[in-house]
């Protein structure tokens, strides 16, 4: 389990409609894409970071940490228009600076924008919510239990790595690969194996092979929240385009 | 007359692993029935049987006197009223939530959103993981996902529980307080039929035991009796209660 997947779980807003929390992040994300980075993108910066830590209750050192994991792919990108090769050699490119860092902000105005959703909904119901949508039932159940399955090897791969390790298994480099080569090969008999279980199990509960259907709890959608989400998007975007 | 009937039932793996050789057995309503013997002796492959999840290459078994079907309908009709734990819960919890993996099992019989969610409910009460409900089914403690997993057969309100294994693993508390809830359980009309290693447990909490040993029963009577008879237990590979 990720440390998204951990706090989507367990964060205070996981239990609101998945609407109001879709159109706050989507609409953040696409504000910041939309918006002139200056002055728009530290503000979407500045409501996410509320958004995540004082509505989700996610600690600011943590929300600091999952944010700046994917800052580094976005100043290498902005690094490289700093620069630039022509006939002289490498060279300052002209506006190099001001371009990159404005993708710089751009970038994580949209990444703080998209995590305030993927940090508050759990990942299963993003994929329940595609049903919502128009994908079939068939595609999505697959689709979580492949989730679920994932999560369970994770797990039999970690203790049976772990069990490698206490006998010694990791010593070196030609027994480190010998024995994760040997981890893989087994996780798909285990895995397989856990899947003909999950199936008898399943069927104990009455599955006759048809829909995996279960009680999903709906919360009701406050319309005056949705109003107070759409109003800051405006503000934001009216601020976005006016101010610079 | 007895709810649950096998007779002569044989099975054996693909790939020739004899598992049940004869076994005839009765569950009779309302009394609590612990099958025991040691690792690999059958007891898990017996439980599938009960509910129809292997199918017996010889035998056959009685549901209130009638014979069970292994088609389609049979097979609905019968698992309505025998529930099955499996010894493992991570094979039996697929959905993202504890609430929504009870709810399977109700939503199978058919009822109506309102009535399943209250199944739901009253089962998460029962087994006293009501606070648990939005968990993920994947950040929960053993003991947690043991109850979750009998939750979510309980939901069914079946006629005869099998749980295979229900106490292993737990702490003696955890374990108490489980026996306790099946007592409840069963107040409201359920017929359990449990596998243990725990000898002690079994003496104290069954009403029958049966003894297995290579895929055959090799004792069988009231647990008081049974369970400390030296000789029956020895037969089994198991160590009787102290008197
Ligand atoms: N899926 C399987 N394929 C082949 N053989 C199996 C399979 N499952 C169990 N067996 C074999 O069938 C026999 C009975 O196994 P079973 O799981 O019923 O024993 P058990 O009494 O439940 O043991 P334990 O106390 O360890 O849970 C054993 O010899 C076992 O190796
Ligand atoms: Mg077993």
């Amino acid at each position: 389990m990720t440390p998204i997947d951990r706090i989507a779980a367990t964060n205070r807003w996981r239990g609101r409609p998945l609407v109001e929390k879709a159109l706050l992040g989507l609409g953040l994300l696409a504000l910041a894409l939309a918006l002139p980075p200056w002055p728009a993108a530290p503000a979407i910066l500045v409501v996410a970071t509320l958004v995540v830590t004082r509505g989700a209750g996610v600690p600011l050192a943590t929300w600091a940490k999952i944010l700046a994991a994917p800052l580094g792919f976005v100043l290498t990108g902005a690094a490289t228009l700093i620069v630039t090769v022509g006939d002289h050699g490498v060279a300052l490119a002209p506006g190099g600076l001001a371009a990159a860092s404005a993708l710089t902000l751009r970038a994580t105005a949209a990444i703080a924008g998209l995590l305030t959703l993927t940090l508050t909904t759990p990942a299963t119901d993003l994929v329940a919510a595609l049903r919502r949508v128009g994908v079939p039932a068939e595609i999505v159940e697959i689709a979580l239990l492949t989730h679920r399955f994932l999560l369970v090897a994770g797990d039999t791969a970690q203790s049976m790595n772990a069990a490698q390790a206490a006998r010694l298994g990791h010593v070196d480099w030609k027994r480190r690969i010998r024995s994760t080569g040997m981890l893989a090969a087994n996780l798909l008999p285990r895995t397989l194996d856990r899947a003909h279980r999950l199936e008898q199990g399943l069927a104990a509960r009455g599955w006759t092979g048809a829909s995996l259907a279960v009680l999903r709890p709906e919360p009701p959608v406050s319309i005056r929240r949705l109003a107070a989400i759409l109003a800051l998007l405006v503000a934001l975007a009216l601020f976005g385009c006016l101010v610079p | 007359m007895s709810l649950l009937v096998a007779e002569g039932l044989t099975y054996v793996y693909p790939g020739g692993v004899p598992a049940l050789d004869h076994v005839d057995l009765a569950v009779a309503r309302g009394r609590r029935l612990a099958v025991l013997g040691p690792n690999g002796a059958g007891k898990t492959t017996l439980l599938l049987h009960l509910n129809g999840t292997l199918r017996p290459s010889a035998g056959r078994i009685l549901l209130d006197g009638a014979p069970v079907a292994w088609d389609r309908a049979g097979l609905v009709a019968w698992r309505r009223r025998v529930g099955l734990v499996l010894q493992d819960a991570d094979d039996q919890l697929f959905a993202p939530t504890v609430f929504e993996d009870v709810s399977f099992g109700p939503l199978n019989l058919g009822l109506a959103r309102d009535e399943a969610e209250a199944r739901v409910r009253e089962a998460l009460e029962a087994l006293d993981i009501a606070d648990l409900a939005d968990r993920p089914t994947h950040m929960l403690s053993f003991g947690q996902k043991k109850r979750a997993a009998i939750a979510g057969a309980v939901a069914m309100r079946p006629e005869i529980l099998l749980l295979d294994e229900p106490t292993a693993g737990l702490d003696a508390r955890s374990a108490r307080r489980l026996l306790a809830t099946l007592e409840a359980l069963e107040a409201a009309g359920a017929t359990l039929v449990f596998t243990t290693h725990d000898v002690v447990l079994a003496h104290r909490f069954a009403h029958d035991a049966v003894l297995f040993q290579d895929g055959r029963i090799v004792g069988h009577g009231p647990a008081r009796d049974l369970l400390r008879d030296a000789a029956a237990m020895d037969r089994a590979g198991l160590d009787a209660v102290e008197a």
